[in-house]
């Protein structure tokens, strides 16, 4: 990917731009650095990385225990690992317990296993609403719960990032690791939506 | 920002989208680019606190992550006043931004991405699980990871993270302290609500809380 000078369309775009050119010609960061970092979040890094470690954990009740007892270490045995997730706690979702994660402070989000955040988890309103009104927040996300589940929030306030661990769905029991992969969002790992249905998924 | 309000729905178009527009991505690695390499000096969260609010509220997500990396450069010396000025100014004039390739550095950037560095192992600790605590009351100027919202109210301990240093110092250079998992009541937190009781869990540095 690279700059195209001729649809620059603000401000903030071209002095993105000036300061990539100042540095390019300081010679202290190169054009394909930058290059490999985007490709490495835009490409390598993002939520099928936790998708993966969800599906392990509802196909192998040891491994979901290895979760359960240390999230960074578990994660690390699939491979992930790395900037904004040096400690990860994992919290699991049960009939009785929906987890939802934020950060009110900044953005903090468990990057290794989920990516960068979407637009909504950095916005003022998610950062001050769902501390403070979880189930709207989650009815705009068409997401309603039972009144007896208790809403848990982590606030993500500091160098501990969480994923959700949500339920497996009904009516999965015959499908193998990788197609259960298939049916976890990112939403789901957030806490702001379900998994997918099988149904769904197909 | 827990607990104001005013923002409006949290589900609007767009909202899906982790980037926009190309520069926002390649501000990203710019960013995470300076601190790898060591030309910045200070972090870019502490720092992009330092906006004024309307600032800090008018500027789009990236746009203060490009202010943040902006600071860091200019705070170690790495770059001067004004020379991101005379680009912008070159660019608009039909410049092209210049290219270098420099595998060995895109190599070396993308792998350092995978570091990490833990929290350290708890010792000893003030309170153990279980105990009843509550955030202090203080004024802080600056840095901090003590959310405003939740000073003055009642928790329990319910598990120790580990230790890190006091973000309020430094900032990120005070001692090394315990980190604590602390959950809260929403009732004791923003009082009586329309929606069914719910819990917050913040993880606390062991000088933001005393004894309850």
């Amino acid at each position: 990917m690279s700059v195209d000078h001729d649809h620059v369309h603000d401000d903030v775009a071209v002095r993105a731009a000036a300061l990539e050119a100042l540095l390019v010609e300081k010679g202290l960061i190169s054009t394909d650095a930058i290059d490999a970092v985007v490709d490495l979040y835009e490409n390598d890094i993002g939520p099928q990385n936790g998708a993966r470690v969800v599906a392990r954990a509802w196909v192998d009740e040891a491994y979901r225990d290895r979760l359960r007892q240390n999230g960074t270490a578990a994660i690390a045995e699939l491979g992930y690992g790395g900037f904004e997730g040096d400690t990860m706690v994992v919290v699991e979702n049960t009939p009785e317990v929906h987890n939802i994660i934020v950060c009110t402070l900044c953005s903090c989000y468990p990057w290794p296993v989920l990516g960068l955040p979407p637009s909504w988890y950095k916005s003022p309103a998610y950062r001050a609403r769902v501390v403070a009104e979880p189930r709207a927040v989650l009815a705009e996300f068409g997401l309603e719960l039972a009144d007896h589940v208790e809403v848990r929030v982590w606030d993500s306030t500091a160098e501990v990032r969480y994923l959700v661990l949500p339920m497996r769905p009904q009516g999965t029991e015959g499908l193998a690791e990788e197609e259960l992969a298939t049916l976890v969002t990112r939403d789901s790992m957030v806490g702001t939506g379900v998994p997918l249905q099988p149904v769904a998924a197909a | 920002m827990g607990g104001m309000h005013g923002f409006g729905p949290v589900v609007v178009p767009g909202c899906e989208h982790v980037c926009e527009e190309p520069w926002e991505a390649r501000t990203f690695a710019m960013s995470t680019i300076v601190g790898i390499e060591g030309i910045g000096h200070g972090g870019g969260r502490p720092i992009r606190e330092e906006m004024s609010p309307e600032h800090y509220l008018r500027a789009s997500y990236y746009e203060r992550w490009l202010w943040s990396t902006e600071q860091r450069l200019l705070r170690k010396g790495t770059i001067a006043p004004g020379e991101v000025d005379d680009w912008v100014d070159r660019l608009l004039a039909g410049e092209p931004v210049p290219r270098r390739i420099d595998p060995a550095q895109a190599a070396r950037d993308r792998a350092a991405t995978s570091e990490v560095s833990p929290l350290g192992e708890a010792r000893e600790t003030r309170f153990a699980l279980g105990d009843r605590v509550r955030v202090r009351r203080w004024r802080h100027a600056g840095h901090t990871r003590c959310p405003r919202y939740i000073r003055g109210v009642e928790g329990e301990v319910t598990a120790v993270r580990g230790t890190a240093r006091l973000p309020d110092i430094g900032p990120y250079q005070g001692p090394v302290e315990p980190v604590y998992s602390v959950s809260f009541r929403s009732g004791d937190v923003f009082g009586p609500s329309d929606e069914p009781g719910w819990t917050l869990w913040l993880d606390l540095t062991e000088t933001y809380l005393e004894a309850a």
